[in-house]
């Protein structure tokens, strides 16, 4: 065989291998996460996908609708994060079109062309803290609080159980994303509340002669000086059925006010009744208002379908702390639904919370969802443009308020992911996206983690890790006391 | 003579510590096996190398797979006692001149001082696996001089602060005041490494080696006595000496380990615990007879033993008739309540299963994983996690499970077996364990109550009265109860 003989057959080997058929679809990808017409920010982290199992192929061409223009190839659409950037950048207000083909058996398949939303609303908070715990049952072998830089997909450990071993760590609250003021708590034998502000750092027990033990979860007020806490003795119990698995829910439930100056606590006898469970508080951004949960209080677990809480507001005066009478924001309990975790936006036009059956820990609940008020009219209305079939719960509101997350069981009915939905002056949400992560189907298919109460970030949480297992295992605290 | 000496020692040793865990506790090796889930994936080897001693850590949990088969564990077991013999002897011909044989009898000290610490179940084979590698630097640090500077943090990523052995062997034999740099210099490696890779974890826990022990906030003396013993035998046997006998000597000497080793595992395996791991693993592999057949010579007085026997009891049609026969402890030990251990609830969680609660069974199952102090995952509580999700037919939380399975060594196969059932509901049916529990499971939703679980049992027996075990486990129950009144 000559030379040009032998040229000439790998000349036509490499047509033919290059010129397999590809078969025009009129369908739109089944692409995995459903990035399928939603609307991101600019800057957000590469929104990978992948396309269903049997494609060992995928081909992408996003061009934007102001221009540019990103091509990718590999088992899964993963986009570089710097031109991935530049092309969102560029498109702001725009669309970004993907023209996506596919490889399965050796034959591609091109399908009709999706686009996504480039919003012109700012996301410029640097990311989202969460606690990554195994869902389900009562105990756990590693939990952990997390931040989770949104631009990229730098994920890093704020702190992790085994830096305080056989501790529970509590969720992570800044004061409105900032999280140069933040705290958390330890639930367990050396359990504590954490409050960093600034570079100092405070373990204090919060649990007083008045009060029914340590605050859980809170709420700072926007001026610093206080954060607002549940003082919840939380208790689960099993179903027995196969369309649920757990409850979860309070023994007991109080309010109360902590001076985070003096962490001297108000423990307003109107908020700390056996007769009502109080929870989920919540300042308004004014700092007037302290919105919250209070529902009856029921022999629970036997009587657990029957508690329902109601939104409430009491004013709140920040020089003094003093705190008004109670009022009924929403009197669910009278529709036979619950309410929890009522969450106003920083900027004051809205207040979401979730709604449920009954009880106020909606993670369990399949037909929890979202609700949005409108603070200046006091209508509520669901999110439909968010909410599935699952369980949605936790929320919270970006620094501009424009954006909001929300935690979603609806992967799988059981693991819990963030999802992000942008908000206009009308009140209209966005369809929702999951956290990008840079193989979805790999990491989301694989994690045996929830995240769980996650928050945004404006900027990256410092927190030295040096001291903690001492200080915590020393049990020396800052002792709460009662507000003269 | 020398030469067969030499070897028939390390073979006899071998051949001892293979008898050992494969007839005398093969129920550690069950135990050391579903306290882990080794993956054959990327993220699973990174996730181990991200810490100091992670590469020994990984190697060890390669190994523990296999001790799903019994002898496979044996062997391996016997063999990692040879070569920590063989390893000892090699660093003493670096570190000196040995002197009679007399002092090789001595070399299998290490060896026989792991398999009593091991008698702690809860020691994992990291450990032996990092002495090991330790002792194998001995002569590479003897003869790296100031080489020892990159080997010394290279040392102390692969194996943990285990490297301190050849280290501080080193600098003994090697006699140089300018070696005593080197472990002012160890003390700032392992502290950059420290923060660099292990800052969330206790700096305790870290100096004494994060992969060492399961359980956390503990640290048993032998842990740091037995390198310290290693490095004297090493330094021992480099040294030249006479004995005017030297054959009775090394025979006395080889007594006195004998004897030693004897007396260190009776104390250290505890028989309680050993026959508890023995009725998990007998119940794990289906022989409820021999498990019976233990707890008639011998049964612990803990609940764990009362629920393991009365569960083997009611599988061999005996329970009804024999139970009082057994250690009894009331209720709980019938069906444990909820106990945050990675063993206790293992028999309480197998009769709910087999009795119709996949709901229970799944939160045992889970608290049992979950309680893996050193956070891994178990290849058995795993598979029975998936089976409770196939069986409430939440299969899309079932295929998580298997997918994980199936990335394994010995339970990939089920797992691939049942991704494939759960795509056809009819397979799922036709599947006579998971139809059977489908058939006797709770009809109705409410919520369970440990202390009304005899009520339970009631329902499950009057809404299907083939459910035999729930009407003999109630009948147990009332009899236990009253017992408990009286």
């Amino acid at each position: 065989m000559t030379m040009k003989t032998r040229f000439l057959l790998i000349a036509a080997l490499l047509i033919v291998s290059c010129t397999g058929k590809t078969v025009l679809s009129d369908q739109l990808p089944d692409i995995y996460p459903d990035y399928i017409g939603v609307t991101i920010p600019v800057g957000i982290a590469p929104m990978n996908f992948n396309l269903p199992e049997g494609y060992d192929r995928v081909f992408v061409r996003v061009t934007g609708s102001n221009g540019g223009e990103i091509k990718c190839r590999g088992s899964y659409a993963g986009f570089p994060v710097r031109k991935w950037h530049e092309l969102t950048a560029q498109n702001a207000g725009g669309t970004l079109s993907f023209t996506v083909l596919g490889r399965k058996d050796g034959e591609w398949t091109q399908w009709r062309d999706f686009i996504m939303y480039v919003s012109d609303a700012l996301l410029d908070d640097y990311g989202i803290t969460y606690r990554k715990i195994a869902p389900g049952y009562t105990t756990y072998s590693r939990i952990g609080l997390y931040q989770r830089d949104i631009h990229s997909f730098k994920e890093e450990p704020i702190i992790e159980s085994t830096l305080t071993p056989g501790q529970c760590v509590n969720c992570h609250t800044p004061n409105a994303a900032d999280p140069s003021e933040f705290l958390f708590h330890l639930r367990g034998k050396h359990g504590a509340t954490l409050v960093q502000k600034g570079s100092e750092r405070e373990w204090v027990t919060t649990k007083t002669d008045s009060t029914i033990g340590n605050v859980a979860y809170c709420y700072w007020h926007p001026g610093g000086n206080w954060f607002a806490g549940s003082i919840n003795p939380v208790r689960q119990c099993f179903w027995t059925g196969h369309t649920r698995t757990i409850e979860v829910f309070d023994l007991a439930s109080d309010l109360v006010i902590v001076d985070a100056r003096d962490y001297s606590v108000i423990a307003d006898p109107r908020l700390t009744t056996k007769e009502y469970l109080e929870s989920s508080p919540a300042f308004s951004p004014d700092g007037k208002t302290l919105y919250f949960c209070r529902s009856v209080a029921f022999n629970v677990p036997a009587e657990v379908e029957k508690v329902k809480y109601d939104l409430m507001k009491v004013s709140f005066d920040p020089e003094t702390g003093a705190l008004g009478e109670p009022e009924t924001v929403i009197p669910a309990s009278g529709q036979d639904r619950s309410i929890a975790f009522p969450r106003p936006s920083y900027d004051g036009r809205w207040l979401m919370y979730n709604k449920a059956d009954f009880g106020v820990f909606p993670i369990s609940h399949k037909e929890s969802d979202l609700w949005l008020m409108d603070l200046e009219t006091g209508e509520s209305r669901p999110i439909d443009e968010v909410n599935s079939d699952f369980s949605e719960s936790f929320h919270n509101w970006s620094s501009n308020s424009r954006w909001f997350l929300f935690s979603s069981r609806r992967y799988d009915g059981l693991y819990v992911q963030v999802y992000f939905s942008s908000i206009d002056s009308e009140g209209h949400c966005t369809k929702p996206f999951v956290l990008p992560q840079k193989n979805p189907r790999k990491f989301y298919g694989s994690t045996l983690y929830s995240f769980n109460v996650p928050d945004f970030t404006s900027e990256k949480v410092h927190f030295d890790t040096r001291g903690v297992y001492e200080t915590v295992f020393s049990d020396e605290r800052i002792k709460a006391s009662v507000k003269e | 003579m020398d030469k067969v000496y030499r070897w028939m020692l390390p073979c006899l040793l071998g051949v001892a510590v293979f008898a050992f865990w494969m007839w005398l506790f093969p129920q550690d090796l069950n135990y050391q096996e579903q306290n882990q889930l080794f993956l054959f994936t990327w993220d699973y080897l990174g996730e181990r190398l991200r810490l100091p001693g992670g590469p020994a850590d990984w190697l060890s949990e390669f190994l523990v797979q296999f001790f799903y088969w019994r002898w496979a564990g044996a062997m391996i077991m016997g063999l990692l006692a040879v070569l920590l013999q063989r390893a000892v002897w090699r660093a003493a011909k670096h570190a000196g001149v040995p002197g009679h044989a007399s002092a090789y009898v001595l070399t299998l000290i290490p060896s026989l001082l792991v398999l009593v610490y091991q008698g702690d179940v809860e020691v994992l084979l990291s450990y032996p696996v990092a002495l090991l590698l330790a002792v194998s630097l001995c002569p590479l640090f003897i003869k790296a001089g100031w080489h020892r500077l990159w080997l010394l943090p290279l040392g102390c990523w692969l194996i943990g602060p285990m490297v301190l052995l050849p280290l501080v062997v080193s600098v003994i034999q090697g006699r140089r005041w300018a070696d005593f740099a080197m472990v002012a210099f160890a003390a700032v490696v392992f502290y950059v490494e420290y923060r660099l890779l292990a800052q969330q974890y206790p700096l305790r826990d870290a100096l004494f080696g994060l992969n060492y022990y399961r359980l956390v906030e503990s640290l048993p003396a032998l842990q740091w006595i037995i390198p310290i013993v290693c490095g004297v035998v090493i330094l021992l046997c480099s040294q030249r000496f006479s004995l005017t006998r030297p054959v009775p000597a090394a025979v006395i000497v080889l007594l006195l380990i004998a004897g030693g080793t004897a007396w260190g595992v009776s104390r250290t395996y505890d028989r309680d615990s050993q026959e508890t791991l023995a009725y998990d693993w007998l119940i794990r592999n289906r022989r409820y007879g021999e498990v019976l057949r233990r707890a008639r010579k011998y049964q612990p007085r803990n609940a764990v033993s009362a629920s393991a026997v009365n569960l083997c009891l009611f599988l061999e049609g005996q329970l009804q008739e024999h139970f009082m026969e057994y250690y009894q402890c009331g209720t709980e030990g019938l069906i444990l309540p909820s106990i945050r251990d990675n063993l206790s609830d293992s028999p309480s969680a197998e009769a709910l299963w087999m009795m119709g609660m996949p709901n229970i069974t799944l939160q045992y199952s889970f608290d049992l994983q979950e309680s893996i102090q050193n956070g891994r995952k178990s290849g058995r509580f795993t598979s029975r996690i998936a089976e409770c999700n196939i069986v409430n037919g939440w299969y899309d939380r079932a295929v998580r499970y298997l997918d994980i399975l199936e990335k394994s060594l010995f339970y990939s196969k089920w797992a691939r077996e049942r991704k494939r059932m759960i795509q056809d509901e009819s397979l799922v049916m036709a599947d006579p364990y998971y139809s059977y529990i489908r058939s006797v499971r709770f009809k109705d939703d409410f919520i369970t109550n440990y202390n009304a679980l005899d009520a339970m049992m009631a329902i499950l027996y009057n809404q299907n009265k083939n459910n035999f075990m729930a009407a003999e486990y109630f009948s147990v129950w009332q009899k236990l109860k009253s017992v408990e009144e009286k």
